[in-house]
């Protein structure tokens, strides 16, 4: 029966991604017997990590209704300022809380002026990321800044636990748990689902829509923020122009994952599996022995096809 | 302390939108199990008199009752605490939820754990499917998605709701305008029986006969202003059509039923 098929596919919005992943778990491993692995799985969930919990926030965002290109900026500018700190001498905490903390700044700017000023956030974020990426490129004159002392405490945000598995893998996961939990599962993820679906509705049931989106744009960016953390752990070094492109990979992997551009449908799961998606073409295309540059284009591909799925199912609703 | 006049009392209510007077000095009541038909032509002002009394605008001026107490909305959250609802004609529903998330929005039914509010979405499945058996609606999954249901079904759902969550005044904004012939009566229907609940409803409609059928008095707006206010048996569908269209004075109309 059809219906019966339209009905698992639009309730269980994450079955694309997950056919996806098999497929092409499929072909790589047909390409080359070693992708069947735990090591190559868990190399994957690394790599997929920093994307990963950056699509968290976005994917959460977008359900809402809103759009975050400024994540891919934030991403920078919070690793930047909590290098700086840890070079000045500051402790670990402080320095953590302080790129989150202005992650969240950035966040409630992206909020009150879209939600104030009227505006698309397409508009607002877009302007937010070359405001912020120009104020990085100006401050370090384009030259990476480097980590000059030693940090213990930032093993707990990558260092490798087994195989290929890095900390990072695993918060990605749990971070991925608890936003999908709280879309699905409390009240304030009805909120944002209804928020982002149809706001007027919800301002008419007493949701305050306003609050909703900026706890949301807030949270967005410090993931973001937390994502550029755990690169500038592993690498102990900061690009002015580290995470650039990020913010369309997190969108992309929100559209893999069944999120709608227009807010209200999608899921968290959903994005964490595109962004998995793309870790595991990234891994399964140097398996493969292919030019590890190949994978953007991989991406590109994956994304139309989403995007053409998406739209024939928003049709039938 | 004795039971006010009226559920709902508005006093010279002002609404301006930038230099346009959407609402001018507008006096307007609701009696205790009363439904009172709110119509007039495009732009009279209905919507957004409905808009004011729960609470989604705020009037510029005057003074409003509910239940003998002066209130004041700052917003829908508001009005919908003390029991008024408003069932939109395309915007009562969440389209891409399914029927038990848009039954509880906002009032989701939940488990604390901690400081962790679990939604318990067994008891919303449950009365989710015992408020579909009542309203008649056969398919009685509380998963479905509300955007695949008819539009009798979701105003059906929308009206349940608001009943279930115990309002006291509910507010049909063009309540069977997207609706069949069929659909349209079970929802007039529905009216009548929030009426027999002691329920109140305020119908908006463009159809002055769907409102004649349910309505116990008719008030009419007309660019702003109200033009008239009449109980139903007092006139003819046709008598207020004809004020709506300018083509009968209220003063005559009311001049005829003195006499």
């Amino acid at each position: 029966m059809p219906s019966i098929r339209v009905k698992m596919i639009t309730r269980y919005m994450e079955l694309g991604v997950i056919l996806s992943i098999i497929g092409m778990a499929i072909v790589f491993t047909y390409l080359n017997p070693r992708f069947a692995s735990l090591s190559a799985l868990s190399s994957m969930v690394s790599l997929a990590a920093e994307l990963g919990i950056m699509a968290i926030g976005v994917s959460f965002l977008m359900i809402a209704g809103e759009f975050d290109l400024s994540v891919g900026s934030v991403f920078a500018a919070s690793s930047i300022l909590a290098v700086w700190l840890l070079n000045a001498g500051m402790p670990f905490i402080v320095a953590f809380l302080a790129a989150l903390g202005l992650a969240a700044v950035i966040g409630l700017a992206n909020a009150l002026i879209t939600i104030k000023g009227k505006i698309p956030s397409f508009i607002t974020t877009l302007g937010m990321m070359w405001f912020i990426r120009g104020v990085l490129l100006a401050i370090t004159k384009g030259f990476p800044v480097r980590l000059e002392v030693n940090v213990p405490e930032l093993a707990a945000l990558s260092a490798p636990i087994l195989y290929d598995l890095r900390i990072s893998g695993l918060w990605f996961l749990i971070l991925a748990a608890i936003f999908h939990f709280i879309l699905t599962s409390t009240p304030y993820g009805n909120w944002v689902q209804a928020v982002g679906g149809a706001p007027e509705t919800a301002r008419a049931l007493g949701i305050n829509v306003a609050k909703v989106k900026t706890i949301n744009f807030v949270l967005s960016s410090v993931m973001a923020a937390l994502a550029g953390l755990i690169a500038m752990s592993r690498f102990k070094v900061v690009e002015p122009v580290a995470g650039m492109g990020l913010e369309l990979e997190a969108i992309a992997s929100s559209v893999i994952g069944g999120c709608s551009l227009a807010g209200g449908v999608g899921t968290v799961a959903g994005a964490s599996l595109g962004a998995f998606l793309i870790g595991e073409i990234r891994v399964g295309l140097i398996m493969a022995g292919a030019p590890a540059y190949w994978y953007i284009g991989f991406v590109g591909v994956l994304l139309i096809i989403a995007g053409i799925i998406n739209l024939r199912l928003s049709r039938r609703e | 302390m004795s039971k006010p006049k009226h559920l709902l009392e508005m006093k010279g209510i002002v609404k301006r939108f930038g230099p346009i007077v959407a609402l001018n000095k507008v006096d307007f009541h609701v009696g205790y199990s009363e439904v009172v038909g709110l119509v007039g032509d495009n732009g009279a002002g209905k919507s957004t008199l409905a808009k004011i009394i729960v609470g989604y605008h705020q009037p510029d001026e005057g003074r409003i009752f509910f239940e003998g107490r002066e209130v004041r909305f700052k917003s829908p959250a508001d009005a919908r605490k003390l029991g008024i609802e408003i069932v939109y004609q395309d915007m009562a529903l969440v389209p891409y939820m399914n029927v038990y998330r848009n039954l509880f929005l906002n009032r989701e039914v939940y488990k604390k754990v901690g400081f962790i509010k679990i939604l318990d979405k067994k008891k919303m499945r449950e009365l989710t499917k015992k408020l579909l058996e009542d309203i008649g609606i056969k398919r009685r999954d509380p998963e479905m998605i509300v955007g695949k249901m008819s539009g009798g079904e979701r105003q059906s759902i929308a009206i349940a709701r608001a009943v279930h969550f115990g309002a006291k005044l509910v507010i049909l904004d063009e309540p069977t305008s997207a609706l069949s012939i069929k659909e349209s009566e079970r929802v007039l229907e529905y009216v009548l029986d929030l009426k027999k609940k002691g329920i109140s409803s305020i119908i908006i409609s463009h159809n002055i006969y769907h409102v004649y059928s349910v309505a116990d008095r008719i008030v009419v707006l007309d660019r702003g202003h109200k033009v008239l206010d009449i109980p139903k048996d007092l006139a003819t569908p046709e008598e207020i059509i004809d004020v709506i269209a300018h083509r009968l004075p209220p003063e005559e109309l009311q001049r005829r039923t003195r006499a």
